[in-house]
């Protein structure tokens, strides 16, 4: 996994790519959680992540759950094929904001 | 004739193969215990269960142990004119012999029993195999804590015992009989060496090892012996089994231990 | 972690043999196990299955033969590497082996508290995730006593998903369920299958769910493979041991009065 943080006008952009698994999860929690306590609306890319199991998904949650709670934006962006399932599968996708593009999340903030 | 010592065959083979188990679980335990992760939030758990349970069972019997004794020895040394032995002779049977024993026989029939019928019935009810699949060890997880929490709970047992049952003995000889009480102390003070403290803590270091070891052991191993088919009537076989094993090889091992010490 | 290579079968048997005493529970067994499928293994009781199952999950050393799972040799393998090939593997217990001291939470995390290192909130979130997968979620907190059949199996699969195993096996899902909790069950494994790239493993003699849940069959009869296939091909299937077992007879009919009431009485024929 390998996951970066860009600064864009008003939010941060976390770009994430490659699996997700339990030894990368507490590495994307700690980012997550560090961008939101900044005081930052957060977009992840999840485009070209090819694998997340669920304790990825799990940080995801705790992530949203903590932004939601500080009033900040939380957004997930083109959000793949695996991924997806695996967030119907747990009713996610009803919880989570969904975006295609980031000009989207911007016109929302 | 011939079915006779075929029998006797059977249960000699049984007898050392069961042996040879027991004493291959202790080495896996060891083993296991010298590699990391260190779980000793469980080992804590069962020196609550195998020793602070058994604490008002120890305290009871320990105090009536003592009183019997100075009972008796009162009786005994009254007809020859030299009661001023009393503290010896109670506190050198209780420290040397009755203070491990005792002990090991009451966690034997109370924990000892609970240990062998709860893993007899993980057994049967996979709940090992589970463990196992989950690439966590059985034997680390669930006989490692018990065997420690017995290698540490009874000598604590045994001190508690100890001290109650020379309290029992001091009430009956003391308070009862009024043999003067310098007299009953003094005696024990002298009479009691280092040597026999030294003994009874050998003996129940041993003895927590011993018997906890024989209880996990024939639970843990019940689905190899023909019980391990007989579902819940195989548990309680079991766990009589390992009562009456854990008992007799106490005694035994006593006798074996006050040999080589004396 | 670096891609695994893509296998074309998850598990491969090849000659398993097993002895039990003088008596052959297993001759020469063969069998291929597709990635990312469900396969059922199926046949009468005593026919073998679940020394296979315990064959394949290490629990039982086979007297000759070979096990390969996801490209580790499981016959004479390195404690280390059986650990590590565990954590790929989740199984179901026909009973659930829940362990009866802790709640229906704690035995889900067990497997995360022992092996990984996430945070607490992380693992509390999974194991609700989970829960509420199998619709577990309101009964988080009862202990496995408390628990009816069919909750008891939906925990237990739980706790063998909860570290998103490669495959997944599942003893007798629908032993000691009625026909509409075991029906439910099977829809969960079909959904397991679709969105977490599992293959799953499925041992039963339960004819129903058989043909619902696999993509592929074995059927095993006196420590043989009677017959491998897709379910069209076990249905369309020559072989007499495999139609006896899909159209399992009912009682025969009384012919011959007299014979049916020796044997009531217990009198050879």
């Amino acid at each position: 996994m390998e996951c970066s943080i860009k600064p864009e006008a008003g939010y941060d952009l976390l770009q994430l790519s490659g699996e997700v698994d339990m030894h990368f999860s507490p590495e994307l929690r700690e980012t997550i959680l560090e961008r939101i306590k900044a005081g930052n609306p957060l977009l992840i890319d999840m485009g070209n992540v090819s694998y997340i199991d669920s304790s990825g998904i799990a940080s995801l949650v705790e992530g949203y759950q903590t932004a939601k709670t500080a009033n900040l934006a939380f957004g997930l962006l083109n959000i793949s094929g695996a991924a997806m399932q695996v967030l119907t599968l747990t009713r996610l996708d009803k919880i989570f904001s969904l975006y295609t593009s980031a000009e989207q999340f911007r016109q929302e903030l | 004739m011939l079915k006779k010592l075929e029998n006797i065959g059977t249960y000699t083979l049984t007898g050392l193969e069961q042996t040879g188990r027991t004493f291959n679980l202790l080495l896996l335990v060891l083993w296991e215990l010298a590699r990391p992760p260190y779980r000793f939030y469980t080992i804590v758990r069962q020196i609550y269960f195998i020793g602070a349970r058994s604490l008002s069972l120890i305290v009871i019997s320990g105090v009536t142990i003592g009183m019997v004794l100075g009972l008796q020895f009162y009786s005994i040394l009254e007809r020859f004119g030299s009661v001023n032995l009393l503290g010896a002779g109670v506190a050198l049977s209780v420290i040397r012999e009755l203070g491990p024993v005792m002990t090991a026989l009451m966690v034997v029939g109370r924990a000892g029993s609970a240990i062998t019928a709860e893993l007899g019935i993980m057994r049967i009810t996979e709940q090992v195999d589970a463990l196992e699949c989950m690439a966590i060890s059985p034997n680390k997880y669930l006989v490692a804590p018990k065997v420690i929490a017995g290698l540490i709970s009874v000598p604590l047992l045994t001190a508690v015992f100890d001290s109650v049952a020379l309290f029992g003995g001091y009430f009956v000889g003391v308070v009862m009989f009024g043999v003067a009480e310098g007299s009953y102390m003094n005696g024990m003070i002298d009479a009691v060496e280092w040597e026999d403290v030294r003994l009874g803590l050998v003996k129940s270091v041993i003895f927590g090892v011993l018997i906890t070891l024989i209880c996990c052991a024939k639970g843990f191993y019940m689905h190899l012996t023909k019980a391990g088919s007989q579902g819940a009537e195989g548990v309680s076989f079991v766990t009589t089994d390992a009562v009456v094993l854990s008992s007799i090889a106490v005694l035994f091992s006593d006798f074996l231990i006050g040999a080589i010490f004396s | 972690m670096t891609e695994i290579p893509a296998v074309e079968n998850a598990i491969t048997i090849r000659d398993l043999v097993v002895d039990y005493g003088t008596r052959r529970i297993l001759d020469g067994i063969n069998l291929d196990i597709p990635a990312g499928q469900i396969m059922v293994i199926m046949g009468g009781s005593g026919a073998g299955k679940s020394t296979l199952l315990r064959c394949i999950l290490g629990l039982k050393k086979p007297t000759s033969g070979s096990i390969n799972i996801l490209g580790t040799e499981v016959n004479g393998v390195r404690a280390r590497d059986m650990h590590a090939l565990r954590k790929q593997m989740g199984v179901a217990f026909q009973g659930g082996a829940l362990f009866s001291s802790m709640s229906v939470a704690e035995n889900i995390q067990l497997p995360l508290r022992e092996h990984t290192r996430l945070d607490e909130t992380t693992i509390e979130i999974m194991t609700r995730i989970k829960l509420d997968m199998v619709n577990m979620l309101p009964h988080e907190h009862l202990m496995p006593a408390e628990l009816s059949g069919g909750m008891t199996k939906r925990t237990a699969l739980a706790r063998a998903i909860i570290m998103d195993p490669k495959l997944l096996f599942f003893d007798e899902p629908s032993s000691g369920l009625d026909p509409s909790t075991s029906a439910e069950l099977d829809e969960l494994i079909i959904m397991l299958k679709n969105s977490m790239r599992m293959t799953i493993i499925v041992i039963t003699h339960e004819l129903d769910s058989v043909f619902k849940i696999a993509d592929h069959i074995a059927v095993i009869g006196e420590g043989r493979i009677l017959e491998t296939g897709t379910p069209e091909q076990i249905r369309a299937s020559t072989n007499l041991e495999v139609q006896d077992l899909l159209h399992r007879k009912a009682r025969e009919t009384v012919v011959d009065a007299d014979a049916h009431l020796r044997r009531l009485v217990g009198e050879e024929e």
